[in-house]
């Protein structure tokens, strides 16, 4: 009891250092938009009886395995209410290191690295992902084996010193930016690795770079030649020149983004001007 | 309060009519100066570098100091403003964050990359193309990267358009 309370003290602060990043967490709230109705009813039963926590936690667990997850995310919203939750579950999981996991704050511990280095090392908790295969949530992408005080999921049989989770927070978070991107960038497939995406990240980039050269080098061409419409022959000519580059580049920019070609077709119409 | 459907920052003007706004405005400035009157190939490539110039500097402008890269880009041209006084054509080429010959020598040095040895290269060359990329960490390079191109792809579409325009009030 002591100990528990003890626990109960300890658990609460660095939750409520994960309530900034709300958003991660209540997007996967919306994953689970039927837990949430049961977790709150388990939540107030939870909340009122400490004692029984234990117990009741564990059979909850039993019967809501996926459903805890939704149930966590929704505590974080409300830190102070789920303190004791924590300090519950701190308890349960030191009795019983091979009791089934909760898959809690996935996200969060990757949103939480991102407010402060300090919480995730000390904010959040992990639980084991015991063998009991219906609990073990293998689908989420930061779970980390529960040994110290970090409140991050971790799967079987993976380090969990403090250095090699918050790498792992930190891989999440590159391999997210690295999805958006891939949403954006033409050419990307998800089954690429991290370099081979990157690369297609700087060919579209510099190809980019690239085509608005070539349109402001067009834009000169147009506005020379509407400009100045009746001219020597000398300007003719060479306005004739530059609508030639002009074309040359518009069916080069028509096959989409160039990458190495438009560097070639850079090259060329380096003739008109020194680069 | 008009919203406009395309990247809408703030409800009464987008990224894209804001870009549009300034690049016109430069546009008919340099091209109401009229240096085409001697056909000289310097005063072409000067205007050339001239309305590059005042594409990415719209750009830089619309987006203010809301992100890393175009806070870098704007330094970039104020430096340049003060550095050199008038003559325009003396500026070097620091705003082509592109040039041929490094271009050709990153395809090579990508084809032997290594398993992950390589993300460093990557990241590397990644932080050349991104306008002021070398301060940021990988987190933040992705994140300016992505709004980045996003910002480039909105200026070549807008650049596209206005070439059209000129090809069809011929």
């Amino acid at each position: 009891m002591a100990d528990f309370s003890e626990q109960s003290y300890r658990q609460p602060f660095p939750f409520l250092d994960i309530d900034p990043t709300m958003e991660s967490l209540t997007q996967f709230a919306e994953l689970n938009p039927q837990s949430f109705i049961l977790d709150n009813s388990a939540f107030n039963f939870q909340t009122f009886f400490p004692l029984s926590i234990n117990d009741s936690l564990f059979s909850n667990q039993a019967s809501q395995g996926e459903t805890m997850s939704g149930f966590i995310h929704n505590s974080n919203q409300s830190s102070v209410s789920a303190q004791p939750i924590f300090s519950a579950k701190t308890e349960v999981e030191e009795i019983s290191n091979k009791r089934k996991a909760l898959d809690i704050l996935e996200s969060s511990s990757g949103n939480s690295s991102s407010s402060s280095p300090q919480v995730s090392e000390t904010g959040i908790k992990r639980r084991n992902n015991s063998g009991r295969g219906k609990r073990a949530k293998s689908n989420e992408k930061e779970m980390e084996k529960p040994k110290e005080v970090v409140h991050v999921r971790a799967r079987r049989g993976q380090a969990t010193d403090s250095h090699s989770l918050a790498e792992r927070v930190r891989r999440g978070k590159i391999n997210e930016r690295l999805r958006c991107l891939q949403d954006i960038v033409p050419g990307c497939y998800k089954t690429m690795g991290m370099a081979l995406m990157l690369d297609e990240i700087i060919n579209y980039v510099q190809s980019l770079q690239n085509q608005v050269e070539f349109l402001s080098m067009k834009l000169t061409a147009a506005s020379t030649y509407y400009d100045f419409n009746s001219e020597s022959d000398a300007m003719e000519r060479m306005q004739r020149r530059k609508a030639e580059e002009a074309k040359e580049l518009e069916r080069l920019m028509r096959e989409g983004y160039v990458g190495i070609g438009g560097v070639a077709c850079f090259h060329s119409s380096s003739t008109y001007g020194p680069l | 309060m008009m919203n406009t459907p395309q990247q809408v920052k703030n409800p009464s003007s987008s990224l894209k009519s804001r870009f549009i706004t300034r690049f016109l405005g430069a546009l008919t400035k340099i091209t109401a100066e009229d240096p085409i009157s001697s056909s000289s190939p310097t005063r072409i490539f000067q205007r050339y570098r001239r309305i590059k110039v005042a594409s990415n500097k719209s750009m830089a402008y619309s987006v203010r100091s809301r992100r890393i890269w175009s806070r870098a880009m704007l330094s970039r041209f104020r430096s340049r403003r003060s550095a050199f006084s008038g003559r325009r054509s003396s500026v070097k080429t620091t705003n082509c964050t592109t040039s041929p010959p490094p271009a050709l020598i990153k395809v090579t040095i990508n084809e032997k990359k290594t398993a992950k040895g390589g993300l460093d290269m990557q990241t590397d060359e990644l932080r050349e193309l991104v306008p002021g990329g070398e301060a940021m960490d990988v987190c933040n390079l992705l994140d300016e990267t992505a709004h980045y191109i996003k910002c480039l792809t909105t200026q070549v579409q807008v650049m596209r358009k206005i070439v059209d325009f000129y090809h069809l009030s011929k």
